[in-house]
């Protein structure tokens, strides 16, 4: 499959990011209802869904070279964006493993992966095309790649990535690469346990969601990965939308009209998959952010009218933890242009082939 | 606020020894003792007071009943102490520790380092409900904040002290509380005295 | 890296003591097996004349090896029949089904030493902890429990590292357990594996000596990772009475029987699968069901839960 690349496009400045048709086409939308709540939506990440960016088990779009751009801008910036525990050698490797074999045989026009051997002490040469990489170095040798093996492949990938130690019957963040995430600190939480890093989230806590998902991830078994959706909205198509940077972004916030809306307000949608490593025993969770401004969502009849519905009856609570309550209103504004209040169809397929 | 139900805050409880355990170390912050409180240390240590010892940082109390304390000066010389123990500590000690929440975790932080597991480590707090709070944008730390906005020890930004708590740092997070609306500052009170 | 079972042909079959049999196995496409981690283990499908077995067994081969996955079978005298299958009728050739590894004593990677004890087989885990401590450099001891004329069988399995020690029960050689235990550092990790007998004397020595329990590792054998024992259940709106083989779930009979049941996870936690259970006593497993609504036991979750007795009745 050949992905025509949008080199240039920006995450910041200029904001150039846009998406194609077919991008809007194959976005992720989260709402298969009119009403939105925490539930433990976890299902096996098949191969098959809604949409194709659950083909591959993980996506690259016509944004891939962008994103990468964006990432090492800010990590130039702000370097503790990656951080790895000591003890988490072993989970690195298994992360470059698992994304140079899945991304090499499932897109092998633009990367290719030759291994002397599988084992620890081999020699592999891994080819990125797109962003022009040849790299040969020893698998299990941290020394042989210009950075430790966690950095190196992640910024070869898109969205964000944490890695889960499992000891005494918990998860522990003790690993992660995160430059475009929704208002959480990677150097703030690092190391902490599975309900303390979800502790700031409202709602969720009182209806045990985290106990029962902590239960069965412990569980999660190599070779059978799960997925969840995850939203948020954001200002602009923004990635670094980090509580670090929140002094560049926050009045964004402020911005928002409701005739700018459609162009501002980007709905951000996160393709969550766990995986089981191999070595480590570690949980991998990658984080996949797909951006759609409301200009773009409107041009899908359904989606437009069910995100309407959605954030018109969203808790206040939760208005509030997304960061919503600004801008709100103007959005709900725009998007009432959009609904008709017909009846809508359950689930979230797009239920056109072309664009209005 | 000390009572806010944030998964990511610690519970603290009193200070009760662990009879299973090989040998017990308690450390204290003085200044926060309040009137009593070592006799009440006394008695509940009094089981397995032939292997206790007692580290009293601060001021130099007597502290009849809980065997010969040794005096250090501030929590610094307590990190120091247990990164050179000579001996080391074996799988079956203990760590009691009592004192102002960064107190505790400026303790637990180097006691991870030498080995302890959070199974060895008992927490009890004292005194005043001060924070550390660790600015997500600088990176620097604020100590002794009272109120529920503070201004950046590091980056003069005014932080908005949430509840979160990383036990890492010892610290609270604090994001900057006018970003979306430059200026526009909440009334500053006291809620962490 | 995507799957859950797979096919695997004997490449190798070598008694190596009595009653002890080692098996090299590989993908029988001749393909790539997923690569496993120090302390995993494998559950095979063994198919007799009779009956069928699924027995679990650690791999012995090398943490990460992809060409083949290596187990050593003790032949078990009054076992369900597994062991005996592989010492008497598995030969080099036949094809056995095989899930992906699963891991439920990994060594805990935080540790600042690893402490193992075996007790004669329980080796078999601490053989791929061995090499994966090699390999990182971690600190480690090996105590291996066997008996005299077992340590020249195990011998050449744990190369010449000076990090184990054999002891067996004669004066000046067996493990005094409570001094081991006494001894140990603070960021030390206990691992044990053996008889029954020794795990629970370790285990009780290392609460004597003030271990904290998140520091002690049993490997815990023989627990079924699914299945149990066969049972009937009544879907009565679909008027269908079903036979729930012991080696598949009641959602997979319900399937199976061409009745929709709504499921997600498939593994006990999202609740989409919960049914209203009109008759019957379930054996409850699943993550999402409350203490209280399992008390009431009007509800189950097909997808892991069977029946503790008898015939279940279900409102589907």
């Amino acid at each position: 499959m050949s992905i025509a690349f949008k080199p240039e496009e920006t995450f910041r400045g200029d904001y150039s990011y846009r998406n194609s048709d077919a991008a809007i086409l194959r976005f992720p939308f989260p709402f298969p209802e009119d009403k939105y709540m925490y539930s433990v939506n976890i299902e096996p990440h098949v191969r098959s869904g809604p949409s194709d960016v659950f083909i591959r088990p993980f996506d690259v779009d016509e944004h891939y070279i962008a994103e990468c751009r964006d990432r090492a801008i800010t990590l130039e910036r702000d370097p503790g964006r990656c951080q790895v525990l000591p003890h988490m050698m072993l989970a690195q490797w298994d992360t470059l493993e698992l994304l140079m074999e899945n991304l090499s045989a499932d897109y092998p026009e633009h990367f290719s992966l030759t291994k002397e051997g599988d084992d620890f002490g081999s020699r592999w040469t891994w080819t990125n095309r797109p962003l022009g990489i040849e790299q040969s170095f020893i698998f299990g040798d941290a020394a042989t790649l210009p950075c430790e093996p966690f950095e190196y492949i992640t910024r070869q990938a898109q969205g964000d990535f944490a890695i889960c130690d499992q000891r005494d019957d918990n998860l522990y963040m003790d690993a992660g690469m995160v430059t475009s995430q929704a208002d959480w600190s990677l150097e703030f939480d690092v190391g902490m346990s599975f309900m303390e890093w979800h502790g700031p989230v409202p709602l969720a806590h009182q209806t045990g969601v985290f106990e029962r998902a902590l239960k069965y991830l412990l569980m999660l078994r190599l070779g059978q990965p799960v997925r969840r959706l995850n939203w948020t909205m954001t200002i602009n198509p923004r990635l670094d939308t980090s509580p670090e940077s929140f002094p560049e972004w926050g009045t964004d916030r402020a911005s928002v009209t409701p005739d700018n809306a459609g162009s501002k307000v980007h709905l951000r949608v996160e393709l969550q998959t766990l995986w089981r490593l191999p070595r480590s025993n570690a949980i991998l969770f990658p984080i996949r952010c797909y951006l759609a401004s409301l200009d773009d969502l409107a041009r899908v009849p359904k989606w437009g009218a069910r995100l309407h519905r959605v954030l018109s009856s969203l808790p206040p609570q939760l208005v509030e933890y997304k960061g919503l309550t600004r801008y709100l209103p103007a959005a709900l504004a725009w998007l009432s242009r959009h609904d008709d209040g017909a009846e809508l169809p359950i689930g979230t397929e797009a239920g056109v082939d072309t664009l209005t | 606020m000390l009572h806010s139900d944030i998964k990511s805050r610690p519970t603290y409880r009193a200070l009760e020894p662990d009879l299973a355990a090989a040998g017990h170390l308690l450390v204290i912050e003085a200044a926060t003792l309040q009137p009593g409180g070592l006799a009440g240390l006394a008695d509940a240590f009094a089981p397995v007071v032939a292997n206790l010892h007692t580290w009293l940082v601060g001021e130099a109390l007597a502290a009849p009943g809980l065997g010969k304390p040794w005096h250090l000066p501030a929590v610094a010389d307590v990190v120091d102490a247990l990164a050179c123990a000579t001996r080391g500590y074996g799988i079956g000690d203990r760590l009691y520790v009592q004192g102002t929440e960064p107190f505790l975790w400026s303790v637990a932080t180097a006691a991870a380092i030498v080995g302890f597991g959070p199974g060895q480590l008992q927490l009890c707090h004292a005194g005043s409900l001060q924070r550390r709070v660790w600015c997500t944008h600088c990176h620097g730390v604020t100590e002794q904040v009272t109120t529920n906005v503070v201004p950046c020890a590091g980056c003069g930004r005014h932080l908005l002290v949430r509840d979160h708590f990383s036990r890492r740092l010892g610290a609270f997070m604090g994001v900057m509380v006018d970003a979306e609306a430059p200026g526009e500052i909440p009334a500053i009170e006291e809620v962490f005295a | 890296m995507i799957g859950d079972t797979l096919l695997l042909q004997v490449a190798a079959v070598t008694d190596i003591a009595p009653g002890l049999r080692h098996l090299r196995l590989v993908a029988a496409d001749g393909g790539k097996l997923p690569p496993a981690a120090a302390g995993a283990h494998v559950q095979f499908v063994l198919e007799g004349a009779a009956r069928t077995w699924r027995n679990a067994y650690s791999l012995v081969s090398r943490p990460g090896a992809r060409d083949a996955w290596e187990i050593i079978v003790r032949r078990v005298p009054a076992s369900r029949g597994g062991s005996a299958f592989i010492h008497e009728q598995l030969e080099v050739g036949d094809r056995l089904l095989a899930g992906w590894p699963g891991n439920l004593f990994a060594p805990v990677r935080i540790a600042r030493h690893h402490l193992m004890i075996a007790g004669g087989i329980g080796i078999t885990p601490f053989l791929s902890y061995l090499a994966e401590f090699g390999f990182t450099g971690a600190g480690h001891a090996l105590h291996v429990c066997c008996r005299e004329s077992e340590k020249d069988v195990f011998a050449p399995w744990l190369g010449s590292s000076p990090a184990v020690a054999f002891h067996w029960d004669a004066d000046g050689h067996r493990l005094d357990i409570p001094a081991l235990l006494a001894s140990q550092p603070a960021g030390t990790h206990l691992y044990v594996c053996g008889p029954a007998a020794m795990n629970d004397e370790v285990m009780a020595a290392a609460a004597v000596a003030g271990w904290p329990a998140s520091h002690v590792h049993c490997e815990h054998f023989g627990s079924a990772l699914f299945g149990g024992e066969a049972f009937r259940a009544f879907l009565v709106r679909s008027g269908i009475e079903l036979e729930v083989a012991e080696d598949e779930s009641l959602l997979d009979a319900i399937e199976r029987a061409g009745v929709a049941a709504p499921c997600l996870c498939r593994g006990g936690a999202c609740g989409v699968c919960v049914t209203p259970l009109l008759e019957g006593e379930a054996e409850h497993r699943d993550h999402f069901l409350s203490a209280d609504e399992r008390a009431a036991g009007r509800l189950i979750m097909p997808c892991v839960s069977r029946a503790r007795a008898g015939r279940l009745v279900l409102d589907l």
